[in-house]
């Protein structure tokens, strides 16, 4: 039996990781946002360097230095976004970029390999000369394994190798995936979706703040210890009763969304947004929260169904709109689309209000200044950085500018704040987290996506569970527990579960 | 990542680059200015200002293109002679109505153009080359390829070429539409809305900025500076034909550039412009004083803005 572990020292993700994968195994790695998944592919594929720590593999030790070293080693990562060229056919796909294509290419051994390769994989009718961009994703990820099959990995990686996937696709990559095991090689299995975890792999090791939690045989546990295990028990029961939420809800219903549906990501979602209320959603990445927030606040064209603002329907199809009625959107992505990075705080903070500090077109100065340090201090963002630009302000600060530039609006109907903590610490945190208390006090209606459970369960009053683009779970705060949300952030109740795509 | 941090920015390798490359320019403009014969009189300080104001009122005006993010407009050249022509076809009405009636088409030039780019998103390069070919098209169509005079009973127009308090006229307005335009630039909703645009587009969406009629403004402005230029130009010519054409487009971008001018936008202003305007037509100056043929004006006019060009660019980059 060949075994490898591996553990590493006080790197800010992981701490004293260790881990074993058997030869043979499909190996499950599971954990909540920010338990150290990411940083251990990285190290495993060479991509970090471990503080303290070493990788044995094949009862060698190993020191990577780059995804090619590893991959000459015999470690390879199936990525979530796939790195094919869409333009080539299958076989250059396969052998672009190896690096043991000789110079002058031997067309028919090579050509023999691939075929071999892609019938072991289950691809049958895919043609060598066909290119990439024909063929479904499934079938790309398929490809993308070729690719390092190849090369002879002897472990692969699959991180979240399903989010894009439909049914039957996913059928297929599993079902190539155990022929794989069979033949003596160890996939590590990075997922969100316990389903999968239980169907497919035969151990799984939990995370948690970037410690190994636990190892279990797949047998051994239940999904019930499976997410006990990942929340932690104590963290659990503590954030159930952390925080005393008023009931502020005037229960006047602001906004109403009737069989909101995206083609792709979100599926007929239906929901009343009450003033006063704040709703979170909560579902991990890609199940279809942010795309949500950004149809209300009309940045997605293509959404359908219907939304009221008072009782007045209204068409979302531009952020104008959005505005007009009275739908403010706070982008996550607050580099790309939030701030203006090379333009002081004062513009970022006032951007959304100039037409009430100008009169005639003509800005008013002193008006300018003030307003934007009343809104400075409200956020909690120093007065004296208001001539700075907001590239040079920390994380935390250009969050509170972004989110500062939203409050003490006159005619918001509905803050929609998508991942409104996102890269901001614990205490920038609590300060935005009250911030949006705030408003909510003041009668606005607020909904907020968040991947994060302890967040969700923080800041909302009722709690909304998405999954794969559909409405899983309404529950208020005060019946909301953590192994319910969490066990509906990563399985649909309804079999079917998907999104008409 | 690396745009956080609370300290100051340190100064770095781009600029002091830039800077060196300010100090170099003035050195040599100092020494032209103290060897070059003729060079500091009066008379060439009116010549240089006379040359920098027909292409410093057309660079002015793109400038608002280039601050809003929509890189340039190719079609300045175009506009300027058209306007020219049609400002001397229409001084048979008398002169005030041919001066609103050329102000008026420019600015519809340019807001048709700025409509197609900010609604339908299309690339600013293109759709002002087309823009450019329709204008010449039209115009060699409506003038049968003939040279606009004025007509012989009007004299009006020639007050717009001649000198005022020892000035000439154009000096005048120049200064006049810089400081308007500045002032807008700085002080008005608009300008504020342009600066943010340009800074970042895809957020400018997102906080619901009117993106379409910010994009018509700047268009419409740059259009309009340039239908004045092309008045102007015509009065002064006394002769307009698409000759006129000439080089303005290039040398109005050019002057937007060795200003210091973000070519990605959001950054730069009326000002900077204005003196790179200047700084060329200074330069020329001096190339054409000392005896220099007009490819050596233009070569060195080449290799200063693509200069100042990779300086800005790095020193952007660096922020």
């Amino acid at each position: 039996m060949e075994e490898l572990s591996k553990s590493f020292g006080p790197v800010h993700a992981v701490r004293g990781l260790s881990l074993d994968v058997r030869a043979g195994e499909v190996h499950a790695v599971c954990g909540h946002n920010g338990a150290g998944k990411s940083t251990l592919v990285k190290t495993l594929v060479g991509l970090v360097r471990p503080d303290e720590g070493v990788i044995r593999f094949e009862g060698q030790e190993l020191s990577l230095r780059n995804p090619q070293d590893a991959q000459s080693h015999g470690i390879a990562l199936v990525n979530q976004e796939l790195s094919l060229v869409p333009e080539l056919s299958v076989e250059d796909n396969i052998y672009l970029g190896g690096l043991d294509v000789p110079l002058v290419y031997r067309r028919r051994r090579l050509s023999e390999n691939a075929r071999a390769v892609l019938d072991q994989l289950g691809l049958r009718h895919v043609q060598l000369g066909t290119a990439v961009e024909a063929l479904s994703i499934g079938e790309r990820q398929l490809v993308e394994i070729a690719r390092l099959l190849v090369r002879d990995a002897r472990l692969l990686i699959l991180d979240e190798p399903t989010a894009t996937l439909s049914k039957p696709e996913i059928e297929r990559v599993f079902r190539a995936t155990r022929d794989l095991v069979a033949q003596g090689r160890s996939v590590i299995f990075v997922s969100h979706r316990l389903d999968e975890v239980f169907e497919l792999c035969d151990r799984v090791t939990v995370l948690r703040d970037g410690r190994r939690v636990a190892t279990h045989e797949i047998h051994e546990i239940d999904r019930r210890s499976l997410i006990e295990h990942m929340l932690g028990e104590m963290e659990g029961a503590k954030a159930m009763g952390a925080h005393e939420h008023t009931d502020a809800g005037s229960g006047e219903a602001v906004v109403r969304i009737e069989g909101l549906t995206v083609p792709g990501s979100v599926a007929s979602v239906s929901l009343t947004l009450e003033s006063g209320v704040i709703t979170g959603l909560a579902g991990q990445v890609g199940s279809g929260t942010s795309t949500i927030l950004r149809a209300l606040g009309g940045l997605v064209p293509t959404a359908t169904g219907t939304v009221e603002v008072h009782g007045k329907p209204v068409l979302l199809n531009t952020p104008r709109r959005a505005v007009a009625a009275g739908v403010l959107y706070v982008p996550n992505d607050r580099q790309r689309e939030g701030l203006f990075l090379g333009q002081t705080a004062e513009r970022n903070l006032t951007v959304s209000r100039l037409r009430r500090l100008s009169r005639l077109g003509v800005l008013l100065r002193r008006r300018v200044r003030r307003t934007a340090r009343e809104l400075a201090t409200m956020a909690g963002v120093s007065v004296e950085r208001l001539g700075s630009p907001a590239a040079s302000l920390s994380g935390g600060n250009q969050q509170k500018v972004l989110l500062g530039r939203a409050l003490q609006l006159e005619g918001t109907a509905l803050l929609a704040l998508d991942e409104p903590t996102r890269g901001v610490d614990v205490g920038g945190r609590a300060e935005i987290h009250n911030l949006v208390r705030e408003a909510a006090r003041k009668g606005t209606a607020v909904i907020f996506s968040s991947t994060e459970l302890d967040e969700v369960l923080d800041l909302a009053d009722v709690v909304v569970t998405i999954f794969h683009g559909r409405i899983v779970s309404v529950v208020p705060r005060a019946e909301a527990s953590a192994p319910a949300i969490l066990a509906d952030m990563t399985t649909s109740h309804a079999s079917d579960g998907g999104v008409p795509s | 990542m690396a745009r956080v941090g609370i300290e100051p920015r340190p100064l770095r390798l781009a600029d002091a680059a830039l800077a060196a490359w300010i100090a170099i320019l003035a050195g040599v403009t100092v020494y032209g200015a103290a060897t070059t014969t003729g060079f500091l009189t009066v008379s060439n300080m009116k010549a240089i200002l006379t040359a920098a104001s027909f292409v410093g009122i057309i660079a002015v005006g793109l400038t608002v293109i280039v601050l809003s993010g929509n890189l340039f407009s190719l079609a300045l050249g175009q506009t300027a002679a058209i306007s020219a022509m049609v400002f001397l076809y229409s001084l048979r009405w008398g002169l005030a109505a041919a001066i609103l009636l050329t102000l008026v088409l420019g600015l519809a030039i340019g807001a048709a153009q700025g409509f197609v780019v900010g609604a339908w998103g299309a690339n600013p390069i293109i759709v002002t080359i087309g823009a450019a070919g329709l204008m010449e098209g039209m115009a060699v169509w409506l003038s049968h390829g003939q040279s606009i005079v004025p007509p012989v009973d009007q004299t009006s127009w020639e007050h717009l070429a001649n000198p005022v308090l020892g000035l000439p006229a154009p000096v005048y307005v120049f200064i006049v539409v810089t400081v308007l335009l500045a002032v807008v630039m700085a002080r008005t909703r608009f300008g504020r809305q342009i600066y943010l645009l340009g800074e970042n587009r895809v957020a400018a969406r997102a906080a619901a900025l009117p993106i379409t009629l910010l994009t018509v403004g700047a268009f419409g402005i740059a259009s309009l500076y340039t239908a004045g230029s092309g008045v102007l130009i015509g009065a002064t010519s006394a002769n307009a034909s698409l000759l006129l054409v000439g080089s303005y487009t290039y040398d109005a971008i050019a002057a937007a550039l060795v200003g210091g001018n973000a070519v990605t936008g959001g950054r730069g202003s009326i000002a900077r412009t204005a003196a790179g305007a200047i700084f060329i037509a200074t330069i020329s100056d001096m190339l054409l004083l000392r005896g220099y043929s007009t490819g050596a004006q233009i070569l060195v006019r080449g290799i200063i803005v693509v200069v100042v060009v990779v300086l800005t660019n790095l020193r952007e980059r660096s922020r």
